[in-house]
């Protein structure tokens, strides 16, 4: 990428400003900031996926093994050591890495379908292991991260906004490291670089992002089990969905992914659930077919749809 | 003897789970897309049978062909309607779409059938033949007698019939099989709609020893593709090579193990396979 023009640098700058100060606008411990905290950690979870799908071309299904140890890593440590998450979401990530090395290492040669059905099973035996090792991590019946006098030490905030920021934090950093990886990656594939080597390098550091991505939600909802962090409906393919929807390989399109999806899936519980369970998960399937059928580069192939169509017209 | 019992019961279940992945190893081959939502149609099977009893007092094992055919016109629908759009598109559609379907069919079922779990009660569900020192339950009998039966029937199709050569043709070399007049788009349906329609009759011949639920195809996803995958992917043959073998590893491994790390040795078992011999255990065979 070229230095960003004096108009992008101010049209970031003013997003940057709405994006700090958009919490004012709710109250401090209501729905609509949670919904928003939720959009912001999925926004970077679908980033992180972002990373193997858009950059190495591989669909991983199990990404919620890498969430799941994240989640698991941090609270563990916090429960039996009284380590502060801060800490503990460090070696989160580190773990997080080494699982996606483990299972990258033989499995980033395969193409395609061959992938996605290797790390699906990767992912199941996480949530496997989860559910049955359970002198380690609670079993089924899940765990609650040990409730505190809220601090920032412990990662715990009386205010949610403090937990929006972080997020907005999270999502920051994790785009960078997208926009960064994504310039090396062009610049590598032009000098010809070893590609399985930076495939490589991309899910150890998909992996770990994403890990520590578990922690910050570990310790948002507090309580969490295996079949939730290590779903494959509730993490894995929501973080690809998302993806998908805004538009696979792009910077900008999980985060237009996450603030549509999961504010839908939230109307739609609110409005559904109470009739009828599985609805709002109906409207999911059926809207991640439709965006497969219509447009499957997602929200960012919109736009320059439109831009030709006018420019048609002009002429 | 544990052993030999084990490797018995192994057979048993391993014939079954040979012909509900035929189906997804027969749709790849011809079509050459994984079908994630292959398993949703073992539910689905299960759930024609369970309401062919309730309503009809129809035996499962008699309710099985009505499965099949059920489901058949679903899958030549969704053929038609969904898949036959992105048999061109890159490989990150064709797996979004049917992992969309996975959760369209699941949630479906949820809201048409509720939650609960079902189940069937038949006169032969707890008896058991005795072999010498071995014994083999019925139940489990009758879904391999079936599974055998529907297994052969599909490989006089394929062999003799015209439609079964014109799809192999078909998934061996599409330009020449077109030349020769064969309409591709009219195989790729009935490709899809045999192999989830087959798919279905394994989910009705095991209902008498499961029940049924919405979810129960998550049990099955994972299963069905190692099972393909150990035989080669596209591969028939292979296919019911793999389903016995699994069924083999998860009985023997029961031996060992506790019951909830049953699914775990399959799955790495599936990673390693996938790992060191993609095109599985046969080669590259088709």
């Amino acid at each position: 990428m070229s230095a960003p023009s004096l108009r992008q640098a101010a049209g970031l700058a003013l997003l940057a400003a709405l994006a700090i100060a958009l919490p004012f606008a709710f109250e401090p411990r209501g729905y609509g900031i949670r919904i928003l905290c939720l959009a912001l950690l999925f926004a970077a979870m679908a980033q992180a996926w972002n990373i193997v799908a858009g950059l190495a071309n591989q669909i991983s299904l199990g990404h919620a093994a890498f969430f799941g140890i994240g989640a698991y890593t941090s609270t563990l440590l916090l429960i039996h050591f009284g380590l502060t998450p801060w800490l503990g979401m460090m070696a989160a990530a580190v773990l997080g890495g080494l699982a996606a090395l483990l299972i990258s290492l033989p499995t980033m040669r395969l193409r395609g379908h061959y992938f996605a059905l290797a790390t699906l099973a990767f992912g199941e035996v996480m949530r496997v292991i989860g559910n049955s090792w359970g002198g380690l991590t609670g079993g089924p019946v899940g765990i609650s991260v040990p409730y505190a006098k809220p601090s920032l030490g412990l990662m715990q905030f009386a205010d949610t906004r403090a937990s929006y920021w972080l997020m907005l934090g999270a999502l920051v950093v994790v785009t960078v490291i997208f926009v960064a990886i994504k310039e090396n990656a062009d610049a590598a594939e032009v000098i010809g670089v070893d590609t399985t080597r930076t495939k490589i390098v991309a899910a150890v550091i998909s992996g770990a992002l994403t890990a520590a991505l578990g922690t910050l939600y570990a310790q948002f909802q507090f309580f969490f089990d295996p079949d939730t962090v290590f779903g494959v409906a509730s993490i894995s393919v929501r973080m690809a969905m998302i993806a998908i929807v805004g538009g696979i390989g792009t910077a900008a399109g999980p985060i237009l992914g996450a603030f549509f999806v999961i504010p839908l899936e939230e109307i739609a519980n609110q409005v559904f659930s109470a009739q009828a369970a599985g609805l709002s998960q109906l409207v999911f399937g059926v809207l991640l077919i439709l965006v497969i059928l219509v447009e499957p580069r997602g929200f960012m192939a919109i736009g320059p749809r439109i831009r030709r169509l006018l420019r048609r017209e002009e002429r | 003897m544990a052993v030999v019992q084990a490797i018995l019961d192994g057979l048993m279940i391993g014939g079954v789970y040979a012909v509900i992945s035929i189906g997804l190893t027969l749709v790849f081959g011809v079509m050459g897309i994984v079908n994630f939502a292959q398993a949703e149609f073992l539910m689905l099977g299960m759930f024609v049978a369970y309401y062919a009893w309730a309503w009809l007092g129809l035996d499962p094992l008699l309710a099985a062909p009505l499965a099949f055919a059920v489901v058949f016109l679903l899958g030549a629908a969704l053929q038609h309607m969904l898949i036959r759009r992105v048999l061109k598109a890159p490989e990150v559609a064709q797996i979004f779409l049917t992992v969309g379907l996975l959760i369209v069919l699941e949630n479906a079922a949820l809201l048409m059938f509720g939650s609960g779990f079902r189940s069937v009660s038949t006169p032969y569900q707890t008896s058991s033949l005795q072999l010498g020192p071995l014994f083999v339950s019925v139940p489990y009998l009758a879904a391999f007698a079936m599974s055998v039966a529907s297994g052969l029937a599909l490989w006089l199709f394929l062999k003799s019939s015209w439609f079964g050569r014109a799809m192999r043709a078909t998934a061996q070399d599409p330009m020449a099989a077109r030349l020769m007049g064969i309409d591709a788009d009219r195989m790729h349906m009935l490709a899809f709609a045999l192999g989830v329609g087959l798919t279905a009759f394994g989910g009705a011949v095991i209902l008498p020893y499961l029940t049924a639920s919405p979810t129960v195809g998550t049990q099955f996803a994972v299963l069905m593709f190692t099972v393909v995958v150990l035989g080669g992917l596209g591969s028939v043959a292979g296919a019911v090579v793999g389903g016995l073998a699994v069924g083999i590893i998860q009985s023997l491994s029961a031996l060992v193990f506790p019951i909830q790390l049953q699914n775990l040795v399959l799955f790495v078992v599936f990673i390693a396979v996938l790992a060191f011999r993609p095109k599985g255990l046969l080669g590259a065979a088709r």
